[in-house]
């Protein structure tokens, strides 16, 4: 097998040489980019000789993604990454690290499971020093090291987020219609009683994920949590101080429940909204006639639209608003990715630093799906005003949480909170799925 | 006679069709699956692949082109709407709102207020007259078209054209084929043990095959995994085979013994009478006459290795030196097709493609067997 | 008899070539792997490095029960000299261990030791650091997630094990006379050959929500004018058409073993139960069923045995939702988070299927005598 990796790296190496520059997605020097961050870290690291082995949760497209901003590393420093990505990303790490073989990195897409390895001893600590760089240039920094942070060492390093409250239409949909975007959940209620009067379904909503049916669904609670509660309730419920079936947690189930309940109001009536794949519902704002106007989802949905859709033009989106009666001001729900890594090296601590560099995140801003709280970069880079605007959204928030769900424990983040979704859109009662709910997490403690 | 020749025949018409409506029950589900794999996601989402073969109804968008030719003080707009699109076929109806796409007949021209206009050909050639000047975003024009049915290799060509494709199919075939004939090799010895040896605490053995034919495989997956890193296999080929055949052979025992227990007594103890050892009776009488057990069991076996997607991932190494089709399936191109529907219905087919081409080769020999077997 | 043994001493003579050919090929393949120019050679060939695996692991299978079958017999015990009969009785003695030393290695090192470990396991709690005794079991007894979970996976056991034999069954006898019963076969057998994954996605597509892609709601609409529905919605009965897809990949399975079984059946008891006047299904449940009754007990068993391991099904097609969970995939939910509840779970499937398992062992010492 050794051979055998050799000569692809070999076959890789010559394939470098022949398109020599074309290899790198921007040539360096060119463009708004900050390259003056990318020399500094080329003269200080030379790693040639040593690799780099890093597995995530990002394939596809993602993966050429990632791979073209490693590049940069592997050109700035010599040494030699291996990206490899996997769907089932969670359970392969856990894994390798049973057989004692795990990546030298990995992108982990929930900080829960990110804790549990660390306790088990899978993980290495960050440099020091990583928190008050993170305090110092992220927006809302003190957010970003706690999400980071494990009984209080730091593992994860954010890199790459997703805004959450996203609503997705079509603006010529709108136009035809004469639908105004929303600014407030009340306008937003009317806007929706206002399709159903004219004839039409407001919503798309699809629960359906296979194994993980019901996550979309958390989003939607969350969000309402955060719309209808100070950000510290959220919090309290988040990590259980406040119990699942809590008055205000129901009340945030019973809002989402306004909407993905009401068979006028979401595409398919709502029985649909539990079988639908949340894939394969985005695709209602395309039909023609519409059937739906509207879809809540994260700012990675646009990999599902149809193909040569074109953002801002085809699509388009607006901010999920606050309730004006409320006073919460404009709280924003994301989740984000974590860079960890299972040894202290001197490759890994370059590529922890190579993070840190503006570079590493403008480059693939300037590409697409990439959004950054990191205030030295370059907005100009962003290619199109959309992706601009859904970063303003982020570094404009006067409250960021993350996805609650990421942060509670597997069996409720990733289980019961979703079954139990799935159960209070196909009938029962709001209480009773709290109830249920806040029964596991107790017995898990 | 003539009676019973009559019911005959009306019983073989009812075996006949009765057979020919398991069959389609039996294969339409599939069937409407390989449809799917050559149409393209939105004509899966438009209609049921049972239209395929049909030419549909199908409501399309267009936009106007943003270059306009000034004429007087309005501009016109010209283009072709099947070019502005994807559609074809033959142009029924056209609106300008997505809720009434076949608001107008073809050939009228539409008032769409604001001093502008709109009026589309049966060729798709449209003509739209505005006072303003056309931003980046040209007017949205909506039309209805008989299509005709299509279909298209391009799913087949996305799974098969996936980086490392042909490496992942080589890797399955280096881990089935030894999978599938270690397990059955060791087990048909063991089997004959079983059934025809006289020793000390034969029961108890049987006992244990047949009680760990139920344990979970989910189970022994992680302590195996570390015994393998302890021994320094790792994970490994010789890893995947070796578990392929741990967790493959209570079944494989199970059934050779069953099926050994019932070859004919006297052929075994007349030979033993004649001096034979175990050895030679298990290789010239035993083993040919189980041929057909052994040749069903191996083609379990290997469609039980070529679809396991846990085993490979659990004790293969990551990365695309020993990534199988599977796995390749499942974690590489799903998880970033996700929704795409077609390609998902391609890649089923093209990993059923070699397990079909083996059951259906190998089934010449089966019968064989089986009617040799027949003959006691 | 004369036949017989003539194909027999051929089967024998090609059995020999085989394994001198394998042996040969190991030979070569040994030589050139310490040959530093092939290595390099193979090391550019992924299909010149995956036969010599293939040969490799194969061969090095072969090799030992040979090898170790004439170590017995020619130096250990030779069956000549003095103590020749001796030697003979002795070496009949040793060779039962060393048929089935290789199978219950394996058995022991790769099901019964995780078994016994993963019991301990069971055990003690989620971090696996304190000992309680059954508590992962009491916790278990009062979820009424799992009782949901042993309730339809008792529906599972008995449904799916009884579908598949009575299609397998009706299959294999309907198709044995039939002069394209061999395309017939094939095609019901056909399943079997699709991934889990792929099965699931081929039911989709048959269950969708949606008369435009959904077969079975297309033709609800097309016959009753229904509304589309989902059936994996539909209360209780979502349990059953899930089973149906299981049962629909299981049939080849059945159908191959007992159609094999039917052939078996002698000529003369069914004619003699024609000559008596025995209708077709006279002859078929009182004549066939009855001689082909162990092949039923081991297809049962096995599909017994396979419906409580797969969890693929319900695990992509509901995620264990619309009160559709089974122990598999119920386990699969505590799989890698809280290792003390998931081989509680796998404990408690196992003492399902010990009433099979019971019957089983008391069939096998019915044969033995």
């Amino acid at each position: 097998m050794k051979h055998l990796a050799s000569t692809t790296a070999m076959a890789v190496l010559l394939a470098g040489v022949a398109n020599a520059g074309g290899h790198l997605a921007f040539a360096p020097g060119e463009g708004d980019f900050n390259w003056d961050s990318y020399n500094s870290f080329a003269e200080q690291y030379d790693l040639s000789g040593q690799s780099l082995s890093i597995t995530g949760p990002w394939t596809g497209q993602d993966k050429d993604l990632v791979d073209s901003v490693i590049a940069y590393f592997e050109e700035a420093t010599g040494a030699e990454v291996e990206y490899s990505g996997s769907d089932s990303f969670e359970s392969d790490f856990v894994i390798a690290a049973e057989a004692g073989n795990p990546p030298q990195m990995a992108v982990f897409p929930q900080p829960g499971l990110m804790a549990d390895m660390a306790r088990q001893g899978n993980l290495v600590a960050l440099p020091d020093g990583t928190g008050d760089w993170l305090r110092e240039n992220y927006a809302a920094g003190e957010s970003w090291v706690s999400l980071g942070t494990v009984d209080d060492t730091m593992y994860g390093f954010p890199y790459k987020i997703d805004v959450k409250s996203l609503v997705w239409y079509v603006p010529e949909a709108f136009e035809e219609a004469g639908y105004e975007v929303p600014e407030t959940l009340e306008a937003l209620k009317e806007l929706t009683d206002q399709i159903v009067a004219d004839g039409g379904t407001p919503w798309c909503i699809g629960l359906g994920s296979g194994a993980a049916t019901g996550w979309p669904a958390t989003d939607w609670v969350e969000d309402m949590m955060l719309r209808t509660q100070p950000p510290e309730t959220y919090d309290a419920w988040v990590a259980n101080e406040l119990p699942f079936d809590s008055p205000e947690v129901v009340n945030a189930i019973e809002e989402f429940g306004y909407f993905a309940r009401n068979d006028d109001y979401v595409s398919g009536g709502a029985e649909a909204v539990a079988s639908t794949d949340f894939r394969d519902s985005p695709g209602g704002l395309f039909e023609v006639p519409p059937q739906c106007y509207m879809h809540k989802q994260a700012t990675f949905i646009p990999t599902f639209f149809p193909e040569g859709t074109e953002l801002g033009l085809d699509v388009d989106f607006f901010y999920f608003p606050a309730y004006e009666g409320e006073d919460l001001g404009q709280p924003v729900l994301g989740a984000g990715t974590l860079f960890v890594r299972t040894e202290e090296s001197d490759v890994t601590a370059a590529f922890l630093d190579f993070l840190q560099t503006p570079i590493a995140h403008e480059l693939w801003m300037a590409q697409s799906g990439f959004l950054t709280p990191y205030t030295e970069v370059n907005p100009d880079v962003f290619p199109t005003d959309t992706q601009r605007a859904l970063n303003e959204i982020l570094t404009n928030a006067t409250t960021f949480r993350f996805d609650g769900s990421d942060l509670m424990p597997g069996e409720i983040g990733a289980g019961a909170f979703w079954t139990g979704m799935v159960d209070y859109v196909t009938g029962e009662d709001a209480e009773a799925v709290g109830a249920a709910i806040q029964e596991r997490w107790e017995a898990i403690q | 006679m003539d009676n019973i020749a009559g019911r005959k025949s009306s019983l073989n018409w009812a075996v006949n069709l009765s057979v020919i409506f398991l069959v389609l029950l039996w294969i339409i589900p599939t069937v409407g699956l390989l449809v799917s794999s050559f149409r393209d996601r939105d004509q899966i989402s438009a209609s049921g692949w049972w239209l395929a073969p049909f030419s549909a109804e199908q409501a399309y968008r267009a936009r106007t082109s943003t270059e306009a030719t000034p004429e007087g003080d309005i501009f016109v707009v010209t283009g072709n709407v099947f070019e502005e699109s994807e559609a074809t076929g033959t142009l029924s109806a056209f609106g300008v709102r997505s809720i009434a796409p076949g608001e107008f007949t073809v050939g009228t021209v539409a008032d769409l207020g604001d001093g502008e206009s709109l009026s589309i050909a049966e060729n798709g050639d449209y003509e739209f007259r505005t006072p303003e000047e056309p931003g980046r975003r040209g007017q949205r024009i909506y039309f209805t078209a008989e299509t005709p049915p299509e279909f298209t290799l391009e799913n087949y060509e996305t799974v098969l054209g996936a980086g490392g494709m042909a490496q992942a199919f080589i890797n399955t075939l280096t881990v089935t084929i030894p999978a599938t004939i270690i397990p059955i090799l060791i087990a048909a010895f063991a089997a004959y043990a079983l059934a025809w040896m006289q020793f000390p605490m034969r029961g108890l053995l049987i006992a244990l095959v047949v009680g760990l034919l139920v344990v979970p495989l989910q189970l022994a997956l992680v302590p195996l995994l570390r015994l393998h890193t302890e021994w320094g296999i790792g994970r490994s080929f010789l890893g995947v085979w070796m578990a392929h055949t741990g967790f493959g052979l209570p079944l494989a025992i199970y059934l050779l013994r069953n099926y050994m227990v019932g070859l004919p007594r006297d052929i075994i103890e007349s030979a033993k009478v004649d001096g034979a050892t175990d050895f030679q009776v298990f290789t010239k009488i035993v083993l040919p006459l189980s041929f057909p057990a052994l040749a069903s069991f191996a083609i379990f076996q290997f469609l039980w290795t070529w679809n396991d997607l846990l085993v490979a991932k659990v004790f293969l190494p990551d990365g695309d030196q020993a990534m199988v089709m599977t796995r390749k399936i499942a974690d590489d191109l799903l998880g970033s097709r996700g929704g795409d529907w077609g390609i998902l219905a391609s890649a089923a087919f093209v990993s059923i493609a070699v397990p079909l081409l083996v059951f259906f080769t190998m089934q010449r020999y089966l019968v064989r067997g089986l009617l040799a077997g027949s003959v006691k | 008899m004369a036949v017989q043994e003539d194909t027999q001493g051929a089967s024998f003579i090609q059995g020999q070539a085989v394994i001198w050919l394998i042996g040969g090929l190991l030979l070569v393949a040994a030589i050139a792997l310490l040959l530093p120019d092939v290595r390099g050679m193979l090391g550019n060939s992924p299909i010149l490095q995956g036969v010599l695996t293939i040969v490799l692991g194969v061969g090095g299978c072969i090799g030992y029960f040979w090898a170790s079958n004439i170590v017995l017999d020619k130096v250990i015990f030779p069956a000549k000299g003095a103590n020749a009969g001796k030697n003979i009785n002795r070496a009949n003695m040793v060779r039962p261990w060393l048929f089935i030393f290789p199978a219950f290695a394996a058995l022991g090192l790769y099901l019964a030791y995780p078994v016994v470990g993963s019991f301990i396991r069971s055990l003690y709690d989620r971090s696996g650091d304190t000992f309680i005794g059954f508590g992962n079991y009491a916790w278990l007894m009062q979820d009424s997630e799992f009782q949901q979970a042993v309730f339809n996976n008792i529906l599972w056991a008995l449904v799916v094990p009884a579908g598949s034999t009575f299609f397998g069954l009706v299959a294999a006898q309907l198709t044995d006379r039939l002069s394209w019963g061999n395309i017939a076969k094939s095609l019901i057998f056909m399943p079997m050959a699709i991934s889990f994954v792929g099965a699931s996605l081929i039911w989709k597509f048959v269950y969708a929500n949606d008369a435009d892609i959904g077969i079975v709601n297309a033709f609800r609409e097309w016959v009753f004018g229904a509304d589309s529905v989902d059936p994996l919605q539909v209360s209780f009965w979502n349990n059953f058409f899930l089973m149906f897809i299981l049962i629909w990949i299981q049939t080849g399975f059945a159908m191959v073993i007992l159609s094999a079984a039917l052939r078996g059946i002698p000529e003369e008891t069914v004619e003699a139960a024609i000559v008596d006047g025995a209708s077709p299904l006279q002859v078929f449940f009182k004549i066939k069923v009855p001689q082909i009754m162990g092949t039923i007990v081991v297809v049962w068993t096995t599909i017994t045995i396979l419906v409580l391991k797969v969890f693929d099904i319900v695990y992509t097609m509901t995620g264990g939702n619309f009160g559709t969970q089974i122990l598999p995939s119920y386990m699969f939910e505590f799989m890698f988070r809280d290792d003390g509840r998931a081989t509680a779970v796998a404990f408690v499937i196992m003492l399902i299927v010990t009433p099979v398992m019971v019957w089983n062992i008391i069939q096998a010492r019915k044969e033995m005598r």
